[in-house]
């Protein structure tokens, strides 16, 4: 067993490690379209009964730059290691925002995954599900973090300082199209190109859940022929108990199954 | 069966303290680092199972704290590279 346990911390090391060398075997980066975000976002907010969040290009050229940035200083988090805010990058894109909002994710392989991970934190439910937030922006981008490759979705809300003010005749006129619509359908100003991934195999922690899902199954399987042998032979020996060992295996193999990719903040 | 009904309020309590950790660790998804913090506890709770439960039934040895140990850390290991992994 301390062999095991031995045998999986050194095969952690060789994927952490070996991982930035061995990047086309280990490295992943996933396909996601920002415009599938902007859809179950509003899908989300359809829901919940609020007016969907329309898209800015603006808005989304900040939220790349912000992720641009997070790989630039290699860091994960709201602020920059130089105390840059994510507001900055609002303000920097050309958007005069009244509310910014904004919500961080990574190494998820599809759009759901990462707006179902929103919504389970009451957090970011709460930038998702705001009223106050008439626009959105979404930035997904692809590089290096920390020596793991990864996708970063970075989704930006907003709304215009011009937005809150008193509806001025020739104002009104200019910010018709960006108004949201009631359609449950969002209203997509401008467009987006979805980047490609650069490559895409059999990601780190899928290669994880493999080997340790391996390890587990067998282990569950020694136990029970061994509990067996044991029992039909009714032999005494100095050791721990079969059922709890089998219990605890059996919770750690439900969580592997059910583990997905990805962190949010 | 006898002896199985002998240890069934320690297995049912076992079982509880891995179903608790199990919602704990799907309640809060998002939350990656408390997910390590409810597997820790869950192998320490696993581990101090094994050493009341042995002393009850007068069969503890320090062989059998091994035991328990090395399968808590196993878990510990397989869960935290799991969840933290990218």
């Amino acid at each position: 067993m301390s062999v095991v346990v031995f045998a999986l911390v050194i095969f952690q090391a060789v994927v952490q490690f070996g991982g930035s060398s061995y990047s086309k075997v280990l490295g992943y980066a996933a396909n996601i379209s920002p415009d599938e975000v902007v859809r179950l976002t509003n899908e989300k907010r359809a829901e919940a009964g609020l007016s969907p969040v329309v898209y800015n290009a603006t808005l989304a050229q900040g939220a790349v730059a912000k992720g641009n940035d997070m790989f630039n200083k290699d860091y994960w988090a709201h602020a920059a290691p130089d105390g840059t805010q994510p507001w900055a990058f609002f303000v920097s894109a050309g958007y005069r925002y009244k509310y910014a909002g904004e919500n961080l994710a990574r190494d998820f392989s599809d759009a759901g995954s990462a707006v179902n991970a929103w919504m389970a934190s009451p957090s970011h439910r709460e930038n998702m599900l705001s009223p106050k937030y008439k626009e959105i922006g979404i930035g997904v981008v692809d590089g290096n973090l920390a020596g793991v490759d990864t996708t970063i979705i970075v989704q930006f809300f907003g709304t215009k300082i011009a937005d809150t003010l008193p509806v001025q005749p020739v104002a009104a006129a200019e910010t018709t199209n960006e108004k949201p619509t009631p359609s449950a359908i969002p209203t997509v100003i401008g467009s987006v190109e979805t980047p490609a991934p650069k490559y895409s195999s059999i990601s780190p922690m899928d290669l994880t859940k493999i080997v340790s899902l391996a390890v587990v199954l067998v282990l569950l399987v020694v136990l029970v022929v061994d509990y067996a042998i044991i029992t039909r032979k009714n032999l005494k020996r100095i050791g721990g108990r079969p059922f709890a060992h089998i219990a605890f295996l059996g919770m750690i193999t439900v969580i592997l199954l059910v583990a997905k990719a990805g962190k949010i903040i | 069966m006898k002896k199985f009904a002998n240890h069934l309020p320690h297995s049912v309590t076992l079982v509880g303290i891995f179903v608790v950790a199990l919602i704990g660790f799907f309640s809060f998804s998002y939350d990656k680092d408390f997910q390590a913090a409810i597997t820790i506890a869950a192998a320490n709770g696993y581990v101090s199972w094994g050493i009341v439960h042995h002393a009850i039934h007068k069969d503890l040895y320090l062989e059998t704290v091994v035991e328990y140990l090395v399968y808590a850390a196993l878990g510990v290991v397989i869960v935290l590279s799991t969840i933290f992994r990218s």
